[in-house]
Order: structure tokens, then C-alpha cells, then sequence
């Protein structure tokens, strides 16, 4: 059956399929040839190798540049471009429909090994055929996840630019015979709502940047492997290495950002899953880089080089794994969707880890080192424990981490742990404490053996201020637990030590002073962390509750009626003054008022307009505002809201509204009772009124309930509804106040006791809105972002120093 | 011995002790029936929203208590009371993962999991309306 369909561009997707094939074909092209380059030194296969790796990024280019056209165009007949674009996202938002996808992302990381490849050839002289032909190998793997082809029953990869039409999922649905299919097709489904922040921009390809980089020192390890060069390999992959630790941990900590600043969670760091994922092989570099300087300096730990650049590659594929085979399902906000690409990246890691291990077991006899040990005052002999505090605190993380995997491959039931975040900090606090520690220590100790004398002479000063100002800080930690106290210690050890080493030892020199500045900032951002976590406090506290002890935190969330509630959170006084609806966005005003104590006037200090961004199909989603002071922050989250809003229910005519159900109410004279925006008082029962009004006769009764209504702003306003009783038969005539849209019938009088049940009906507009919502208060986190940029400058600085020494070709003599 | 050697045997001990940890943590995935056997523990319990019956999320009493029938993966139902406020679009959950104990025949949760369907994987759900529009 052959369909004409109609308005379908499929040009495009032939020659992004071409492409895609093309990439493929030129990497495995350029991997053989590499091998061989390797093998016969011989200039041709190199150079037939940099034209098929030449080829190999153009196609990658190419492919990215097309879907970026398919995506701009709209052009819905393609799976990819109708899944996650739509016509009314903004343009800055379309780079994120390529990371949304599991096929837009590979892209970019395949994109970014080209990039750094092209950095290789240009620069890494007689390593370019070992390390290019690891990075070609890597790169087949990567290709094949995108070329959506069947061999021999198996989906290899998923193409991005199979056709809305030809995808499985859609196979037996009626629109597949329709040739104007197209034109019906209003609107693809758009980006995730959680995607849509400015963050999210720009985390990813520095994330996937930092992911691309652990590719280059473990391409030089299995390159020194193969071409049995097993120190020379060290030198040149060095500066990799910090670039790598700088580049991950930027995208790490943006991601944080993201988190902090849109996610609901209240944090920058919820041990979910995916954080964990690119946290170990960030933890994993950071050992490396050490090791790699404790064989610059002292020509041993050449095992532990290899073992570290392998394992960091290594869990950057088990992080692939864990977030994109779908394996994580329900324990993880953002893992991607479950492709059936498990078998394929295990493959993929299998691979990886036995060539490593074949090399590395053939080699085994040559790597052995045998040399006396390491001084107990040497540098060397600190930076390794360091380097093990760091593996110790990965196997930890990966361990509760991979509770899913276990499950699968032992049939168990185990769920993460409850509270998450005390099971991490249980071990990770210990681990940062050792780390701040010998990061403050680190630099004081020479390589090879240090006089103890001049040690603890330069340490003294730094360790006397540091419990200094721990003594100090007590005044405002106040009662804390003792182990917080500790890490508060050794963190401040980290910064003053370190400052003081850039100012003593390297006498002011920032050209020098790279690890010590980011040694620096590390010590801040744990600091920041602690801080910003165990002081948090949340100021929505609901009162109306009961306690549930420790374990149930039932108090954190608080109903605020729109104009009516001003509620004491903290030391402010909280409004919800109105909302209003931007585009798919309904942002709330929140209103932060102080009391004044001179004139005792509440005054307005800031509003936040945290908001629910709706979106039909994927749910709405709250996202918090957040007022940033310099020593804290006030984060604002909207927890619950009608979105339908009762406002918006009124019709033209006012008198066509329905009223909510009445309320009955049993009164004796004096009683007062509320209602949402009035007191309402029984002054008296009027029995002298009118009866002709009614042509009662002497043996009917007739009574008003003289009603004194007050309303928010102290306006007073009356009502009489009446009761009669005529001819033995009971009537009412209820009356109504307008402007409060209440209405009064006098409904029943108790002879017995003389009260009067009254029935209210109010209108359904008078039902305030009101908003739930959490606020907390997150002291000294503007200590951790301090410290996030100075690791950054540190990193950057380091990798300068390095970069300007390998180019003057290895007469470096650092001391 | 060897510095090497006595660093190795620590660093195994701390690795097991991890291990350990993790499994002494790890809470466990259950039916219902499970978590009524053992009162006292916390259970992860998997299963799906009773739309048919009453959802109670009062906020003008408390906005941290809201109420729902969950009928976990072996078919019991059990009124769940959770103290968080009511999360956004909950009626849209597909499957439910609540994390607390049994109390008196009622599930007190301290935190909720959702999944739902519309997040992803439901484009043939998504074309079906598409197409339907005529």
C-alpha cells in the first residue's frame, strides 16, 4: 500500500541518515586505522586515519546541524523534532530539546570527543595513534546508540530521524493511512517544564564536556599500555586530568544550581541517583590527578595511574548505564526513558572494562614496582591516603546507588534507604572531615620526607586560628551535633591553611597558587554545605498539627488565604497578596513584611513570586523562588494550589451565582459566629414587626433575628431575616447582604432552649484562594558558591601552570 | 607487614562496613499485608490510586495531611494518610510508591513517589488524541 502523503520534507531525514551511517562507518574507519598507524608507524594509515576522523565529525556536525533545522522548522513528520520541541517554545530553549532526548545527548557527547580529538591531533605528537584510536573505538560505541538499525533481530541504537509514521509505537494507529496526516498535527509535545530553565542550557553540555574529558587520560593509560610506554603516558595526560576535574565539576555544580534554584526538593543535594552518578567519577579523577602528581614528583604509583584512569572512564559508562537503561525507574527524578539499550551499554561497558583488564593482566609483571616506602612525612604518602579516603567514599556511593542494580541481578526487594540523605551523610561527613584535613595539611608536607620541627611550626598559626574560630563560631552554630562541629573545624583548617600557604610559602604568587586556591574553595563548599543543610530552618511552621516525632516531618507546610492571613514565619510577617497568569505561567505574589519596633508598623521588605507553570500533558509543575541576601536565603515554594481558581468562575450576571451549601448554625441572643470574611452577632429577636406585610392574623407568630454583620475592614452592616408561622404552616423570608455575598434564613426556633437555628449560604466566589506553601531560610550558602568559583579559578590556574610546562618541554624543576 | 598491606585490610573492612550499612538502611519494597505483619518498620509499598473512593486534603484544618486509597500490587486497599501537603496533579499518578508504616489498620507515609504516565512513553496515547481531532 503505497500512501502519498502530503507536506512531509523527508530530504532531510535521507541525509541525516546518510550521516548518521557516514559517522558510524568513519569511526570504525578511523579506529582501524589508527591501529594500524600504531602498529606500522607507517604516515599513511595516520593519514588516512585523520580524513576518515575528519569525515567522522563532519557527519556529527551535520547530523546536529539538521535536527537543529528539523526542530527550528517544526517539522513534526520526524519522531525526535514532535516529541520534544512544540511551536510555542522560546528560542533559547530549543538547544534543550537536544538534551532532553537520549539521541540528542549521545550527540553531544559524541560531539564533544570530536572536538577534544581534534585538540589531540593537533597536539599530543607520537601519542596520537594510541589515543586516537581509543577515542575512535569510544566513538563506534557512541554511533551505534544512534543508528536505529535491525541486525539480526536486535535494535541497534535509536536513529534520530525516524519518521513519525514509521515508528514503532504508532504502528497500528489510524493516522499511519491518512495522507494529510501532517496537517493535522497541531503541535508537537514540547519540552519537559523541569527542562525549561536557563540552567538547563547550559549544565548539560558541561556536563557531557566533563564526561567527554575522562575519555583522554584513559585513552593515554590503554596507549601506554599497548605501546608498553607505561610512565611516559603520565606527563602529557596530565593537564586532561585537571581539565577533566575543573569541566565535571562545573557541570556538577550547575546542576546543583539547577536544582537549588528550580527543583521542589528544598537543596542543591539530594544523593538522587543521577548526582551520584557523575559524582564518583569526578571523586575518581580528583584521586587521579593526585596519583598522577605523586609521579611527576616521585616516579611510583604508576599502577594506581592506570587503575584510577580506567576506573574514572569506567563510571562514566556505568553512570550511562545506570541513567539511561532505564534501570533506575522509580528512584530517581531524572533519569531518561527506558529505550531497551541496556544489553547494548553493557556491551559497551564490557568491552571497555576487558580490554582495560587484558592490558593491564598482560603488562601486569612490568608494572610491579619495587622501591622502599613511603615516608611517613612525605607528601607523596598523604596525597595516597587522600586518594583512598576519596575510592572509600565512591564505593559507598555506589554501593546504595546501585540497590536497583542488585534487585535485578538477585531478584531482591531492597528500596533505598528512607531518609537518604542521613544514610550518605553517615559516611560522607567522615570522608569530607579526612579529606578537609589533609587538603589543610597537603601542601606543608614535602615530597619524599619532611622535617616534623618545620612542619608543625608552619601548621600551628593555621591550626590555633582554626579552632579559633571554631570556638567562635559556636556563639552562632549554637547546639550542634558533634560531628558537624568537627567538619566545621577542618573545613575553616582547609581555608585558613591554604590561604596561609599561598601567602608564607609561595609568597603571593597566584601563578603558583592553583591547588591552594582550589584547595581553598573545596574547603568552602563543604563549609557552605554544612552550613546551608544543618542550620536550614523552615519558617512555614504548621501549628495546626500533631507530632509524629522525629522521623515525620509533618510541619513544614502552610496554608496562607489570599488578603485575609498575615502569618508570622521567622522573623518576617508572610502575605499572599494575588496571582496572575503569564503565558503557561501562575505566579504567586508572596509578600515578606518586617515589624517595625519604633512605630510598630509591619513594613514591606520583598515579595517573591514563586509560580506552577501548567502543562496538560506532562502535569504542572511549581517551581520556587528564591530572595538571595548576602548570608542567606529565603527559598519560597508553592506545595499545593487550586489552579482553577474560584475567581474565575464568575459569570456576567451576578445574581445567576450559585451558592456554596448552606451552613446551619444554633444561636441564643448575644452568640457571634464566623464566617470567611464577616463576624456575624445576634443582637435580639424582633417580634414587633409588620404583620400586614404577611396578612398574619393574632394567632400567627412572626420573628426577625436582627443580625449585626462586621466585615474585615470593621464595616457594619444589618440583616433581619424573618420567621413566620402562619395558619400552622412555617414560612421564611431570608435576606441577603450583597456585598459580602452573604444570605440569612432564619430556619427554626428551639421553644425549649429560645435559640434560633440560622442557616448561611455563602457565595462560592467568597471561598478565599489560598495557596499551601513551604518557605525555608538557608543560611551561609552564598559561602558554597564562593567556594564553587574559587575551585574553578584554582582548577584553571593549575591546568595553566601544567600546560606552560609540558610546552617548555620538561625542564620544569618545580620544587 | 607492609604499610600497603595493613591500608588494603582497612580499606576492605570499610568496604564491607558500607555494604553492611547500606543493607541495614535499605528499606524494602512491600505489599500491604507485609507491612501490617511488621508494624514497627518502614516499608515501601507500590501500588495504584482507588479513584473511585473520597480523597480528603483539608488545608484550612492541615495543610501537611492528606488522605487517599491505595490498592498496592497484590490487591489490598488501605486508606494511606500522608503528611505532606497533597502533591501537584496527583490524580494524574499512575502508579503510587508511598514510604511509611501500618498504624491501626491505616498507612501513615511519610513521603510519596509518583510516576506518571504522561512524563513519557505514552506518545501513542498523545497520537491517538492527535488523530481523533478531526
Amino acid at each position: 500500500m503505497d500512501i502519498q502523503y502530503i507536506g512531509e520534507q523527508l530530504l532531510w531525514g535521507k541525509i541525516g541518515n546518510l550521516l548518521v551511517f557516514t559517522a558510524f562507518t568513519a569511526a570504525l574507519l578511523s579506529a582501524i586505522s589508527y591501529f594500524f598507524s600504531l602498529r606500522t608507524d607507517d604516515k599513511s594509515w595516520r593519514k588516512l586515519a585523520r580524513q576518515a576522523f575528519a569525515i567522522h565529525t563532519i557527519s556529527i556536525t551535520g547530523i546536529f546541524a539538521l535536527l537543529f533545522y528539523l526542530i527550528l522548522n517544526h517539522r513534526f513528520e520526524y519522531v525526535y523534532v514532535w516529541e520534544h520541541s512544540n511551536t510555542i517554545m522560546p528560542l533559547k530553549y530549543i538547544l534543550s530539546c537536544f538534551w532532553e532526548g537520549q539521541e540528542g545527548s549521545f550527540l553531544l557527547w559524541m560531539f564533544w570527543h570530536c572536538a577534544l580529538g581534534w585538540v589531540i591531533i593537533a597536539t599530543a605528537g607520537e601519542w596520537e595513534n594510541g589515543v586516537m584510536f581509543v577515542i575512535s573505538l569510544v566513538q563506534i560505541f557512541l554511533a551505534s546508540m544512534i543508528l536505529g538499525v535491525v541486525i539480526l533481530g536486535y535494535k541497534m541504537g535509536n536513529n534520530p530521524f525516524v519518521l513519525l509514521r514509521d515508528h514503532p509505537d504508532f504502528a497500528n494507529l489510524p493516522f499511519i493511512k491518512m495522507p494529510d496526516y501532517l496537517s493535522k498535527i497541531k503541535d508537537g509535545r514540547g519540552l519537559n517544564p523541569l527542562l525549561q530553565n536557563y540552567w538547563m542550557t547550559i549544565h548539560p553540555p558541561t556536563l557531557f564536556l566533563g564526561f567527554a574529558s575522562t575519555v583522554i587520560p584513559f585513552a593515554f593509560a590503554i596507549a601506554g599500555l599497548m605501546r608498553k610506554k607505561f610512565t611516559e603516558w603520565i606527563k602529557p595526560a596530565m593537564p586532561w586530568t585537571f581539565f577533566g576535574v575543573m569541566i565535571l565539576g562545573t557541570g556538577i555544580l550547575m546542576g546543583a544550581a539547577w536544582a537549588y534554584e528550580s527543583l521542589s526538593f528544598g537543596g542543591f543535594w539530594a544523593w538522587d541517583p543521577v548526582e551520584n552518578a557523575s559524582l564518583v567519577p569526578w571523586m575518581t579523577m580528583v584521586g587521579l590527578a593526585h596519583v598522577m602528581l605523586i609521579f611527576k614528583h616521585r616516579k611510583r604509583s604508576i599502577l594506581s595511574n592506570f587503575i584510577l584512569a580506567i576506573v574514572t572512564f569506567f563510571f562514566i559508562l556505568y553512570s550511562t548505564f545506570l541513567t539511561r537503561s532505564g534501570i533506575l525507574g522509580n528512584s530517581s527524578v531524572h533519569a531518561f526513558t527506558d529505550l531497551g539499550m541496556s544489553g547494548h551499554l553493557i556491551i559497551y561497558m564490557f568491552f571497555f572494562v576487558a580490554l582495560s583488564a587484558y592490558l593491564l593482566i598482560k603488562n601486569y609483571k612490568a608494572l610491579k614496582e619495587t622501591h622502599e616506602e613511603e615516608h611517613l612525612s612525605s607528601r607523596e604518602f598523604w596525597m595516597f591516603i587522600g586518594m583512598l579516603v576519596l575510592v572509600i567514599g565512591c564505593l559507598q556511593i555506589t554501593f546504595t546507588t546501585s540497590l536497583p542494580v542488585f534487585n535485578k541481578l538477585f531478584s531482591l526487594n531492597l528500596a533505598a534507604p528512607v531518609d537518604a540523605i542521613d544514610h550518605y551523610n553517615k559516611w560522607q561527613v567522615p570522608v569530607a572531615i579526612f579529606i578537609c584535613l589533609l587538603i589543610g595539611v597537603g601542601q606543608y608536607f614535602k615530597y619524599k620526607k619532611t622535617e616534623w620541627k618545620e612542619f608543625r611550626k608552619k601548621i600551628t598559626l593555621s591550626l590555633m586560628l582554626s579552632l579559633l574560630v571554631t570556638g567562635l563560631s559556636a556563639f552562632y552554630l549554637g547546639e550542634y551535633r558533634v560531628h558537624y562541629y568537627i567538619l566545621f573545624f577542618a573545613s575553616t583548617f582547609a581555608v585558613i591553611a591554604n590561604a596561609s600557604y599561598i601567602f608564607t610559602v609561595l609568597k603571593g604568587k597566584l601563578g603558583n597558587s592553583g591547588a591552594s586556591i582550589a584547595h581553598i574553595g573545596i574547603g568552602l563548599i563543604l563549609m557552605g554545605a554544612l552550613i546551608s543543610n544543618s542550620k536550614k530552618e523552615v519558617i512555614s511552621r504548621n501549628l495546626k498539627n500533631v507530632d509524629l516525632g522525629k522521623d515525620m516531618p509533618n510541619k513544614e507546610n502552610i496554608m496562607i488565604e489570599q488578603k485575609v492571613d498575615t502569618l508570622p514565619m521567622g522573623n518576617y510577617y508572610v502575605t499572599y497578596s494575588k496571582r496572575e497568569t503569564q503565558g503557561v505561567n501562575v505566579l504567586f505574589n508572596i509578600e515578606y513584611f518586617q515589624l517595625n519596633p519604633q512605630t510598630g508598623v509591619k513594613e514591606k521588605q520583598f515579595e517573591l513570586k514563586p509560580f506552577v507553570q501548567l502543562n496538560d500533558r506532562m502535569g504542572n509543575v511549581a517551581e520556587p523562588a528564591t530572595k538571595h541576601f548576602l548570608t542567606k536565603d529565603i527559598y519560597t515554594h508553592i506545595t499545593y494550589a487550586e489552579i482553577e481558581k474560584p475567581q474565575s468562575r464568575h459569570t456576567e450576571d451576578e445574581h445567576e451565582e450559585e451558592y456554596q451549601p448552606a451552613k446551619n448554625q444554633m444561636l441564643a441572643i448575644g452568640d457571634t459566629f464566623i464566617t470567611s470574611n464577616s463576624f456575624v452577632i445576634l443582637r435580639s429577636l424582633k417580634k414587633d414587626l409588620d404583620r400586614n406585610d404577611f396578612q398574619l392574623n393574632d394567632s400567627d407568630l412572626i420573628v426577625g433575628a436582627d443580625l449585626m454583620i462586621q466585615d474585615i475592614n470593621k464595616k457594619i452592616y444589618e440583616s433581619l431575616p424573618v420567621f413566620v408561622i402562619k395558619n400552622f404552616s412555617i414560612y421564611t423570608k431570608s435576606t441577603s447582604v450583597d456585598e459580602l455575598g452573604l444570605k440569612f434564613e432564619f430556619s427554626k426556633i428551639d421553644p425549649a432552649t429560645g435559640k434560633i437555628e440560622l442557616s448561611v449560604s455563602e457565595k462560592k466566589s467568597n471561598k478565599a484562594d489560598f495557596i499551601v506553601m513551604k518557605a525555608i531560610i538557608f543560611p551561609g550558602i552564598n559561602i558554597l558558591w564562593i567556594g564553587c568559583l574559587l575551585m574553578i579559578i584554582g582548577s584553571v590556574v593549575a591546568i595553566r601552570k601544567r600546560v606552560i610546562q609540558n610546552m617548555n618541554s620538561g625542564n620544569s624543576t618545580e620544587k | 607487614m607492609k604499610k600497603t598491606h595493613i591500608l588494603g585490610i582497612v580499606i576492605i573492612a570499610i568496604a564491607i562496613a558500607a555494604i553492611l550499612s547500606t543493607l541495614a538502611d535499605s528499606s524494602t519494597y512491600a505489599s500491604f499485608s507485609v507491612a501490617e505483619a511488621e508494624p514497627s518498620k518502614t516499608f515501601h509499598v507500590v501500588g495504584k490510586l482507588n479513584k473511585e473512593k473520597p480523597q480528603e486534603y483539608n488545608p484550612h484544618v492541615d495543610a501537611d495531611l492528606f488522605s487517599f486509597f491505595l490498592v498496592d500490587n497484590e490487591g489490598k486497599e488501605k486508606q494511606v494518610q500522608l503528611h505532606k501537603a497533597k502533591p501537584q496533579d496527583f490524580e494524574k499518578s499512575e502508579q503510587i510508591v508511598v514510604i511509611g508504616k501500618m498504624n491501626e489498620g491505616n498507612f501513615v507515609a511519610s513521603d510519596i513517589l509518583m510516576k506518571c504516565p504522561s512524563k513519557y512513553n505514552n506518545s501513542s496515547e498523545d497520537m491517538k488524541a492527535v488523530t481523533s481531532q478531526r
